[in-house]
């Protein structure tokens, strides 16, 4: 410590810039904060965190994890299955395939991991006080919120596309054992890749928007449990028709009608889970921006 | 050059900064003195866009600070030492706010260099003392070279060599021509930096004069009378002007008038003067003066509190 305060005792030399006169200018017509330099900012920032990329390694092994997992598993018990009535009706929706759901089978997890990063990325910057750095540096706010969701949602989309083929390809030959046969080329496979990648990209969008409403991670976090864990569990529970139709409503239940390949009984149709989805997802992405914009930091 | 205009911020019942008003310039170090709680942090986030005034407003060099096309260029602010990630490093914060302006990273080992930061840069900011995370705020402040620094409360917490270091720093910065903006609510800090002086009390600005000026308490002269003829001196500057106190028989304290202009009204009357002291209040006696009915928390004498 006492030698460092030696080092800085000499007077920092003047900037070259700056050397001689004083700008008349102010700086004016130097580069200032566009969309592009904020992103750059902002992916300095993810990637600078430690414990945002333990959440992209998890998320990681967790799926592939799963994908392993499910193709024993749907190995062993798929002569039992067409028995099993659950287990007939998930194989219904896929058209009689099981083993085309296989890689996707961690994705319940994949969200809630990515969902929490989205959260944690925008109320660790109000927890900490990087707020007032952040938007001292971008004051116009909204530039920063962009670049944040941009990078919240296209990594969420990568990891889990990624984790995704990479647990087909464990899947593959666990299934071949069983005389199951997936292919990672088909039609089915490639949408469930890209739906649930952009399902779970969604999620992260959705915590997002709750970290900077909320500002706190465990309030954040907490909220983005209760959308989509308790409220699907709850919904269930309470009697009524209304909280049955509800229920086909929330987030969490979009996906099945997505990437089913037949119509299942008490979910929505495809376009309209769609729809439902991006309300999910522009509704607080916009109440977030706009109270970001207004409150103070 | 900073203008806040009636700047005002209410947050709920309470009314942190009252229709402020003043004008820093630039060329040198203007000091902004007030009691914890006075609105001196508040005021400087509203100059940083950060908080939203209630009313009023404020312009850092003729624009609003969201208004500036290169933000962290025009003004460079320490709001609050911990204003970073706790689980980045040094390095990597500087790295991500010059990205937003596109400020080249030998600018960032520059002021990295310039804040004796070298050795803990690559460290996690959380685990920063203090001192350290003062040096990394103001290393943020200098990264985009800008004209007027913000700075809040900048030697806290720093050891003795960094306050001699941060005293010179912003004297040399305003000697080069920017504004400098430095708060504090220790006068002794003060006299030591600053070169004109805005003390605020409970959201008010109590005094906005060079620095001299309120050392010596210009305009505000008290002087100290002793006289044998206590009431018939009291009737004769009260008459001129002056306000009185009366600490003891045959003891006047006055205030608004110079020890010449007594001594003469004495003369003229025959009143008998055998003290004429003019009190020259310290630094802190003149602080403490100024804003002792502005103080949000008032302690109790030490004698109270042991009882």
């Amino acid at each position: 410590m006492s030698s460092m305060a030696t080092e800085s005792t000499p007077l920092p030399e003047p900037a070259p810039s700056t050397a001689g006169s004083l700008r008349k200018n102010g700086g004016r017509s130097l580069p200032g904060p566009t969309f592009i330099r904020v992103l750059n900012s902002e992916v300095i920032k993810f990637r600078s965190l430690l414990s945002t990329l333990i959440l992209i390694a998890s998320t990681a092994v967790v799926m592939v994890g799963f994908g392993a997992l499910s193709a024993w598993g749907t190995g062993q018990f798929a002569g039992a299955a067409t028995r099993d009535t659950q287990a007939a009706a998930r194989m219904a929706a896929q058209g009689g395939d099981l083993a085309v759901s296989v890689p996707t089978s961690g994705i319940a997890f994949a969200q809630l991991i990515l969902g929490s990063l989205g959260v944690l990325l925008m109320s660790s910057e109000f927890t900490t006080g990087m707020a007032r750095s952040t938007f001292a540096a971008v004051p116009r706010r909204l530039p920063a919120f962009a670049a944040k969701l941009v990078v919240v949602m296209v990594t969420s989309f990568v990891v889990t596309a990624v984790s995704t083929w990479v647990a087909g390809l464990v899947a593959v030959p666990i299934l071949d054992n069983y005389g199951l046969k997936l292919d990672l080329g088909s039609s089915q496979s490639v949408k469930l890749l890209l739906v649930n990648s952009i399902y779970v990209a969604a999620v992260a969008a959705i915590g997002m928007a709750l970290g900077t409403l909320i500002r706190n991670s465990a309030g954040g976090i907490m909220s983005l449990v209760g959308i989509f864990f308790v409220a699907p569990i709850a919904f269930q529970l309470i009697p009524g028709d209304f909280f049955k139709e509800a229920r086909k409503y929330l987030p969490g239940n979009t996906v099945e009608p997505l990437t089913a390949a037949q119509h299942v009984p008490d979910t929505l149709e495809a376009w309209q889970a769609g729809l439902v989805l991006g309300v999910w997802v522009v509704v607080p992405i916009l109440f977030a921006a706009i109270l970001l914009k207004r409150r103070d930091v | 050059m900073i203008e806040a205009n009636g700047l005002t911020k209410v947050y709920g019942a309470k009314t942190a900064v009252a229709g402020v008003s003043f004008t820093v310039r630039a060329g040198q170090v203007t000091g902004f003195l007030g009691p914890n709680g006075a609105g001196k942090s508040t005021t400087m986030r509203m100059i940083m866009g950060l908080d939203r005034p209630t009313s009023g407003s404020v312009t850092v060099n003729g624009l609003p600070y969201v208004r500036h096309k290169a933000p962290l260029r025009e003004v460079g602010a320490l709001l609050d030492a911990k204003a970073v990630h706790t689980s980045r490093s040094a390095y990597n914060h500087l790295l991500a706010m010059a990205a937003t302006h596109s400020i080249p990273k030998s600018r960032v080992h520059e002021v990295i260099e310039m804040t004796g930061l070298d050795a803990v840069a690559r460290k996690k900011a959380g685990g920063f003392s203090l001192g350290m995370g003062q040096r990394l705020g103001i290393a943020a402040a200098l990264l985009g070279d800008p004209q007027t620094l913000i700075l809040d409360e900048p030697v806290n917490g720093l050891d003795p060599e960094g306050v001699v270091w941060v005293r010179n720093l912003v004297r040399y910065l305003a000697g080069q021509g920017r504004t400098v903006f430095l708060s504090s609510h220790l006068m002794s800090e003060m006299a030591q930096t600053a070169d004109h002086l805005i003390v605020i009390g409970r959201g008010r600005v109590i005094a906005d004069a060079p620095i001299r000026d309120i050392i010596t308490g210009k305009g505000q002269s008290r002087v100290r009378v002793r006289t044998d003829d206590p009431d018939r001196l009291y009737q004769l500057l009260a008459a001129r002007g002056a306000s009185i106190e009366v600490p003891e028989r045959e003891l006047l304290e006055v205030t608004g008038l110079e020890p010449r202009t007594i001594a003469g009204a004495a003369l003229e009357n025959r009143v008998m003067v055998y003290e004429l002291t003019p009190l020259v209040a310290s630094l802190e006696e003149a602080y403490m003066e100024l804003t002792k009915d502005d103080v949000e928390y008032h302690s109790l004498p030490a004698a109270e509190v042991s009882k």
